[in-house]
């Protein structure tokens, strides 16, 4: 059947799904704070490692406060505090996207072209308020490195001897330490990290006049390419979701302590999947995280985002970050006058040679029993470009009573059968879930025998509930035909 | 040192490895480079009958089917191990892994690992390919499966020491830094020793015995000295997939410590009476 690709809508409000990230925040009072969703931006090239953070913050919000660890005490220059736009802009891009095609009616070659407006639903950004806290302390061990106002944020780098001291100066200055911190702070500490404190100046963030916090860029050199999310772990509650953007001038970022996963892509799934698109796209990615394992990196998205580069997206459901924007997601080599590392060693014009800058977009969701370790990555030379992309095909229209518009017919038939049982294989839900989108849906053809209703009643009495858990045996028995093999392999010799 | 069972270790470890694909394919979600395998496949075998040819004069059908093992196991390696997107970077590591064995050696025996060699070089020179570390995840029913397939293939060539010597010592040093010194958590330290890429190293690429020292102490001492320089590089230069690094930066040291330490050579247990000794005829080849 001949198909046309015509439109391209879009996208998912990534809405279900929640960010998380890696600080921890500590609360003044019992507050019941949590942090359940977060975006990073992570750019690397050479040692040089620009963080920037966005976390929607949840609880009583005048009780925010928020630690980083960081290797190493920041100067007031390496920390700058960006539009929350910038995450918008990334995550509309890079969202996973339904793509739409149109059949042609076989019984008569009429060519309507249609485009529709594609849409994209954005992360919302979360009202935060603040409070000031008191900067008494006695000697526990912990040097405030360095103090600074950026933006709206006083901001205090700490280095400390032990756990208990900085528990305790913590403590002391007001801030309630949540259960399961201390696990972790004695590991940072003696791994000569430096604690990142950030709370928000009312006075500063008065004269703003807006009610969100934005984010925290941070750079520093570093060989170590990871995010700590230990920390970010012990007050959270249950799985916590972390979207990584990373740019690099070489290729992909993947993680390397992890296992890392591409997305299924390029399905077909059924047309009024469209009517719910997000839920979909939360099913499926709960699915798969299920079914491996829950303790790995899933792609999402992985594109050339160059400058030079024209195709930045195929299709694109949003508009491509341009140059601008790259420089304030902190691609630093692409800026011309790049001065902010002029003072650090090794400062050549080494890191601006090149204008490449690929993207990746990874999506985590942890906990603590599946996540022991921080997040440890690596930058590889892979440039093979990656999306999330699911596709659904609108019927040919009119009148399809020729020999060929009743070919098509059957072909419809089959292939809406097959649409359901991918729906099914994806996300892991029995298809009468989706009951209320089939009965809204205007399916857009009139033929009873190939309407989405019939064919989900049809599946629903095929169905004999036979479930593909088996990966495990099929493995064993794999081993076992194996070895069958080899015996009598050494039987022949 | 020569094997006094009947047959060949390397028919378990070329099954393992295909199990190990196919899991990797069919449970891991890889995605299949099949132009990839294909590359590194038809590349090794082909040169390997080429150097077979040049050197012994060996017919083409005999060479293929007597000298392919050893082969067919170091081109798998990199089937597992090494990530290109081109194939013309995958016939580059073939070609050094095979060509490596013949061109590095020392008194008959080949110096490099072959695989090792292959996958160093195309990460170093190419610029186009890496190790996934965290390919293989941390898998407890893997782990176990690894160590249980490992031993199997390691102690049918009597070289358990070199995998044990190796994996004890590095496991050790982790275990003081991460958990004594550092005062991580159990399942952190579990997390760092579980995974696939570390277990398939110890078992089925250091405990090669042709390019392992003779000597029982040698080896011992030879194998911990490898996880001591990259439980170095791993923890505080942050290196990816440093023993294998390690492992080929340290490999011109064996011939030395076959010097000092004399013992007998290994060899494969051979199924054919033509092609008995195998490392001897080539030898008299190369001094001719």
């Amino acid at each position: 059947m001949k198909k046309k690709i015509l439109i391209i809508t879009a996208v998912i409000g990534l809405s279900p799904l929640l960010y998380s990230f890696c600080g921890f925040y500590v609360s003044k009072a019992d507050g019941g704070l949590k942090n359940k969703t977060s975006q990073v931006i992570l750019v690397r090239e050479g040692n040089r490692n620009v963080i920037t953070m966005y976390n929607d913050f949840k609880g009583d919000t005048k009780d925010f406060a928020m630690v980083v660890p960081v290797p190493v005490v920041l100067k007031k220059s390496d920390i700058h505090v960006v539009d929350p736009s910038i995450f918008k802009r990334l995550n509309d891009y890079s969202a996973p996207r339904l793509v739409e095609y149109y059949d042609q009616n076989p019984c008569y070659e009429s060519n309507l072209d249609q485009v529709l407006a594609g849409k994209v639903a954005g992360v919302q950004l979360n009202e935060v308020a603040v409070v000031g806290y008191d900067a008494k302390r006695k000697d526990l061990g912990v040097k405030i490195e360095a103090k600074y106002l950026v933006g709206e944020y006083d901001i205090l780098i700490l280095s400390a001897k032990e756990s208990n001291g900085l528990k305790e100066w913590l403590t002391g200055n007001g801030y309630k330490i949540p259960t399961g911190a201390e696990e972790v702070l004695d590991p940072y500490i003696k791994s000569n990290l430096k604690f990142f404190v950030v709370k928000v100046n009312e006075n500063e963030k008065k004269k703003l006049n807006n009610n969100f916090l934005r984010p925290i860029q941070i750079k520093f050199n570093s060989p170590k390419f990871m995010l700590p999310i230990r920390l970010g772990m012990a007050n959270a509650d249950g799985d916590q979701d972390l979207i990584v953007y990373a740019f690099t001038a070489k290729g992909r970022v993947e993680c390397t302590n992890y296992r890392n996963v591409d997305m299924p892509t390029g399905k077909n799934i059924p047309l009024f999947v469209q009517k719910n698109f997000s839920a979909f796209y939360s099913n499926l990615f709960t699915h798969q995280w299920e079914n491996e394992n829950k303790n790995m990196s899933m792609l999402e998205y992985a594109w050339d985002v160059s400058p030079q580069n024209f195709m930045k997206c195929d299709p694109c459901v949003a508009e491509a970050p341009n140059q601008q924007d790259l420089v304030q997601a902190g691609v630093f080599w692409l800026k011309k006058d790049w001065t902010d590392y002029s003072d650090t060693e090794d400062d050549n014009d080494d890191y601006i040679v090149s204008n490449n800058v690929y993207f990746s977009r990874l999506h985590f969701r942890y906990n603590r029993q599946s996540f022991p370790q921080d997040l440890a990555f690596q930058v590889t030379p892979n440039k093979e470009n990656f999306q999330a992309r699911y596709i659904i095909t609108h019927p040919a229209t009119g009148d399809l009573s020729c020999e060929a518009g009743k070919r098509y017919l059957q072909d419809l038939k089959q292939r809406r059968r097959n649409e359901l049982k991918q729906l099914t294989a994806l996300t892991g839900k029995d298809i009468s879930t989706w009951q209320d989108e089939v009965a809204d849906n205007n399916d857009e053809i009139s033929n009873e025998e190939v309407v989405y209703s019939t064919l989900l009643k049809e599946s629903k009495e095929n169905n004999s509930g036979s479930e593909n858990n088996g990966s495990g045996l099929l493995l064993l028995s794999l081993a076992a035909i194996g070895g069958a093999g080899l015996m009598k392999w050494k039987n022949i010799i | 040192m020569v094997v006094s069972k009947q047959w060949d270790a390397r028919y378990f470890q070329l099954a393992f490895q295909v199990i190990f694909l196919s899991y990797g394919l069919l449970f891991l979600h890889w995605s299949a480079d099949w132009v990839n395998y294909v590359c590194f496949i038809a590349t090794g075998l082909l040169l390997q009958c080429a150097c077979d040819y040049i050197i012994k004069r060996k017919l083409l059908i005999a060479v293929l089917w007597n000298g392919s093992k050893s082969v067919l196991i170091s081109c798998l390696s990199l089937c597992l191990l090494l990530k290109t997107n081109h194939w013309d970077v995958c016939v580059l590591a073939a070609a050094v892994t095979v060509l490596g064995k013949f061109i590095f050696r020392y008194r008959g025996k080949h110096i490099f690992n072959p695989s090792a060699l292959g996958i160093v070089a195309a990460v170093y020179f190419t610029d186009d390919a890496w190790i996934s570390p965290g390919q293989w995840g941390s898998n407890v029913v893997l782990f176990f499966g690894i160590i249980c397939l490992g031993l199997i293939v390691v102690t049918r060539v009597q070289k358990l020491d070199v995998s044990v010597a190796f994996l004890l010592t590095f496991a050790a040093l982790l275990f003081a830094r991460q958990i004594l010194y550092l005062g991580w958590p159990m399942d952190f330290f579990i997390q760092s020793i579980s995974t696939g890429s570390l277990l398939l190293f110890s078992f089925f690429m250091i405990s090669d015995p042709k390019t392992a020292p003779n000597h029982p102490a040698a080896r011992i001492i030879w194998a911990m000295s490898i996880a001591a320089v990259a439980f170095y590089l791993t923890t505080f230069k942050f290196i990816n997939g440093a023993p294998i690094w390690v492992l080929v930066f340290a490999q011109p040291v064996v011939p030395l410590l076959d010097q000092l330490f004399k013992a007998k050579r290994f060899e494969w247990k051979t199924d054919s009476v033509n092609n008995a000794h195998p490392v001897q005829s080539l030898n008299l080849s190369i001094q001719q």
